[in-house]
């Protein structure tokens, strides 16, 4: 309930939006307002996350751990769970997110989603039922931003800046995109080693985060034939936009259209 | 199917005049989250000096706004309030464009300034811009509460749909 018109004051529950720069994006929050007592210890601890995560810091855990100069026990506990996080996606996704061409699993390609996952989880452990947490451009939300109402997340149109593809709406769920639009071609089909092209940009649409994200990445890897793969994995969905405009989506995705 | 989506993505096209909004009017939020420009005192960092929402990303800024839940946002949702876009480039030249909100609810879409180097340029603004102002207005019909899309950096997210959302939603 952003820019939307309600019947009368009374009716227009209060909410909070907060927008965070970290972890080289920006997140943003929209819970309710009376809630805001329980942001400031998840803001403290997605920098915690990024300071702890980061490959651009050469002291982080994740730089020493890859350098050899720390054993994964030595390592903040997360990390052993965002590997295992990485080593089962990677699994099901058939190789298509190992994560690096030499096929080490790359924390840092899971690790946003799973975040944000967290993030969202602290703020239910805080007794917070109603939140939506967008983490450059990946969300995870639960409950309703209005009584009775689904949230609404619009999925960015990768051909026309500024414009929407398609509607998705939901309650307790998550959405991920991947393609190029933002940030340059950057994902490779390990498989081939070459630069993914068959998509402009592909939504997935799931219970949880973190896998989300990374099906999201492994999907626009595969291409179009992501949308065989996406039908089979159950409760997760799909939705695409190829480089000429045409779209395609799984049987069950969640389009408000 | 798909030429709903179209039309959806026709009556979103001028959302591209939002993108680079930043609050303007001092108290706008009435959450101390935003600030006029020039006041940026917090506005340094990494954070873009002159984007959507710079006080916003300032860091030091957000855990002490959060800290204050003295100070609702429906104070200023209460009344009429203006945000003032920053200049745009746009396919039709620079612009800028002025929203007056009632609560949440966009009531009146103001074009500031307008391309004014020739002929040509004023003929497309003259048909253009209702046509923009009407697609800002229709997406409210949109009723979004966030925008999903390739992973933005922060730079990036200045110019992003959620940017604008934040904005304005806040």
């Amino acid at each position: 309930m952003t820019m939307t018109a309600r019947g009368g004051t009374t009716a227009l529950a209060e909410r909070l939006r907060h927008a965070e720069p970290v972890m080289g994006t920006v997140v943003s929050f929209d819970i309710p307002a009376a809630a805001a007592a329980a942001l400031p210890p998840v803001l403290r601890w997605l920098h915690w996350v990024d300071a702890t995560f980061s490959t651009y810091r050469d002291h982080s855990d994740v730089s020493r751990f890859g350098r050899g100069e720390l054993s994964l026990a030595e390592c903040a506990p997360e990390l052993a769970e965002v590997l295992g996080e990485c080593a089962v996606v990677r699994d099901i996704t058939g190789g298509y997110f190992t994560t690096s061409p030499g096929g080490r699993l790359d924390p840092p390609g899971l690790v946003k989603g799973w975040s944000i996952e967290r993030a969202g989880r602290m703020l239910a452990g805080a007794g917070v039922t109603s939140y939506c947490v967008n983490g450059g451009g990946d969300l995870q939300c639960a409950g309703e931003p209005a009584p009775g109402e689904p949230w609404r997340i619009g999925i960015a149109s990768p051909l026309h800046p500024g414009r929407l593809a398609t509607v998705v709406t939901g309650r307790d769920f998550a959405v991920a995109t991947s393609g190029n639009a933002e940030r340059g071609v950057h994902v490779v089909n390990p498989h081939t080693g070459q630069f993914a092209a068959d998509l402009a940009s592909v939504t997935i649409t799931g219970p949880r985060l973190t896998t989300a994200d990374a099906y999201a990445t492994a999907a626009f890897a595969m291409g179009d034939v992501a949308r065989g793969w996406a039908e089979r994995v159950p409760g997760y969905e799909a939705f695409a936009v190829s480089p000429d405009g045409r779209t395609w989506q799984t049987s069950g995705f969640p389009a408000a259209l | 199917m798909r030429r709903a989506i179209l039309a959806l993505s026709s009556t979103l096209a001028g959302l591209v005049l939002l993108l680079s909004f930043k609050t303007h009017t001092p108290g706008v939020t009435g959450t101390g989250t935003t600030s006029a420009p020039g006041s940026g005192g917090t506005s340094t960092g990494s954070g873009p000096a002159t984007g959507a929402g710079s006080a916003d990303m300032a860091g030091g800024g957000h855990v002490g706004h959060s800290a204050r839940p003295s100070r609702p946002r429906h104070r200023a949702r209460a009344g009429t309030r203006t945000v003032t876009g920053t200049v745009a480039s746009t396919t039709y030249g620079p612009m800028q464009v002025q929203l007056t909100l009632a609560g949440q609810t966009i009531t009146k879409v103001s074009v500031l300034q307008r391309t004014d180097d020739g002929a040509e340029s004023n003929q497309i603004d003259s048909s253009a811009i209702p046509k923009l102002i009407g697609e800002t207005l229709a997406v409210q019909s949109a009723h979004i509460n966030a925008v999903s899309g390739a992973s933005y950096t922060s730079a990036g997210y200045r110019k992003s749909l959620q940017s604008a959302l934040d904005q304005a939603g806040a």
